[in-house]
């Protein structure tokens, strides 16, 4: 082979950066580490913010993201279909955080809350969050179910089919629709002061 | 609970339930409001809340935090000791004692040499000792290759490139390639 190929074979390929999820998947199928790298770049900061409004703990988050990540790399041999991962990632973030959730049941929703607030610090400030209106709508999603919130922030947050949302809360769509129904008037009604 | 009922704790007291009210928000911003939207003040009320909710909820969407930079490097840490390198193949040396590369690192640099070829990218790559020949391979590798852009040529170029690599960077010869494109992509 000629000299360019042999330079060519030392470079990574100029769109490389922008594989498509397709290939990502099939590569990391293969064993192929850094294709698997670069779908953990792409798909954790979705996975961390839903476990993160799910579990409102940054330490949490992360340990879920951290276990759903590592589970996908295990099981990427039974996914059927290279376009299902995104939808396998966000089924498994949603089931883990609710497990997490239940685990934590000894402590009661409303301690949780009290506790979660007066120790800010659990907490990076963020932007999204200065707004007393938005301090509100996080400590009315916290006071939910965790099946509402999962359903709301999924529909909502991520913009997830009722089907997808269905499946990953392992109940019915119309069940689905209903819980956020729900979740939208309990949360709406914290918005009142502002109208 | 019922199911099919899904608001019927959230009843107004005009007799609507909230989630008529968001699902007819639309209609009241474009115009198409009839007399109760208009008139009925508890109605009224529910419909800015969830319009304060629906901007907020945008902002939640738009939301970028990202986990701490440490996160990407500990899962990828837990994955990189999970890797088990089970099939290995023989490499050529004039010294005592064999040199065995993974079938997985010969498959990396495999996809690699695909991927050189513009508008093409390799996605599966299965590498195997022949059978007629200890320090020979056969290789199976699908591709994907840009939407519009397929040619003959091109997959000719990725067989000449695979072929090259197998030999100056593994150093063994390829007994056999089999190529399949089982993808376009959009680029």
């Amino acid at each position: 082979m000629t000299a360019p190929a042999e330079i060519n074979l030392r470079l990574p390929p100029p769109d490389d950066a922008a594989l498509d999820e397709g290939t990502l998947v099939a590569r990391a199928r293969e064993g192929d580490v850094q294709a698997f790298e670069q779908l953990v770049r792409r798909y954790q900061g979705p996975m961390y913010r839903l476990a993160l409004r799910m579990l409102a703990s940054t330490g949490d988050a992360e340990d879920v993201v951290q276990e759903v990540f590592l589970t996908a790399w295990r099981r990427l041999g039974q996914l059927e279909q290279d376009a299902a991962f995104v939808g396998w990632l966000y089924r498994t973030t949603t089931n883990r955080c609710l497990n997490v959730i239940r685990a934590r049941k000894p402590t009661t929703d409303a301690e949780l809350d009290q506790h979660e607030s007066a120790g800010s610090s659990g907490r990076p400030e963020r932007a999204a969050e200065t707004s007393a209106q938005m301090t509100a709508l996080t400590a009315a999603l916290d006071l939910l179910t965790s099946e509402q919130r999962a359903c709301w922030l999924l529909r909502e947050v991520h913009g997830r089919s009722y089907d997808e949302i269905a499946d990953a809360t392992g109940t019915t769509s119309t069940a689905v629709r209903g819980r956020i129904a729900r979740a939208r008037a309990q949360l709406a009604e914290v918005m009142a002061p502002w109208r | 609970m019922a199911v099919n009922q899904p608001t019927q704790e959230y009843l107004l007291p005009c007799g609507r339930d909230v989630e008529t009210v968001w699902e007819r928000i639309d209609e009241v911003e474009t115009g198409r409001a009839n007399t109760h939207d208009i008139q009925c003040p508890y109605c009224g009320a529910a419909r800015e809340s969830l319009k304060v909710l629906r901007d907020l909820t945008g902002v939640l969407a738009a939301d970028d935090t990202e986990p701490s930079r440490n996160l990407t490097n500990r899962i990828m840490a837990a994955v990189r000791a999970d890797v088990r390198r089970h099939n290995m193949l023989a490499l050529p040396t004039d010294e005592p004692g064999g040199v065995r590369v993974s079938e997985q690192a010969v498959a990396a640099v495999l996809r690699f040499a695909a991927d050189t070829v513009g508008g093409v990218r390799a996605r599966r790559c299965r590498v195997r000792q022949a059978d007629s020949d200890a320090l020979a391979i056969e290789v199976d590798m699908s591709i994907a290759v840009r939407a519009g852009g397929f040619t003959a040529a091109a997959i000719e170029q990725v067989r000449d490139r695979v072929t090259a690599a197998v030999g100056a960077r593994i150093g063994v010869r390829l007994a056999r390639l089999d190529l399949t494109v089982e993808d376009l992509y959009n680029a």
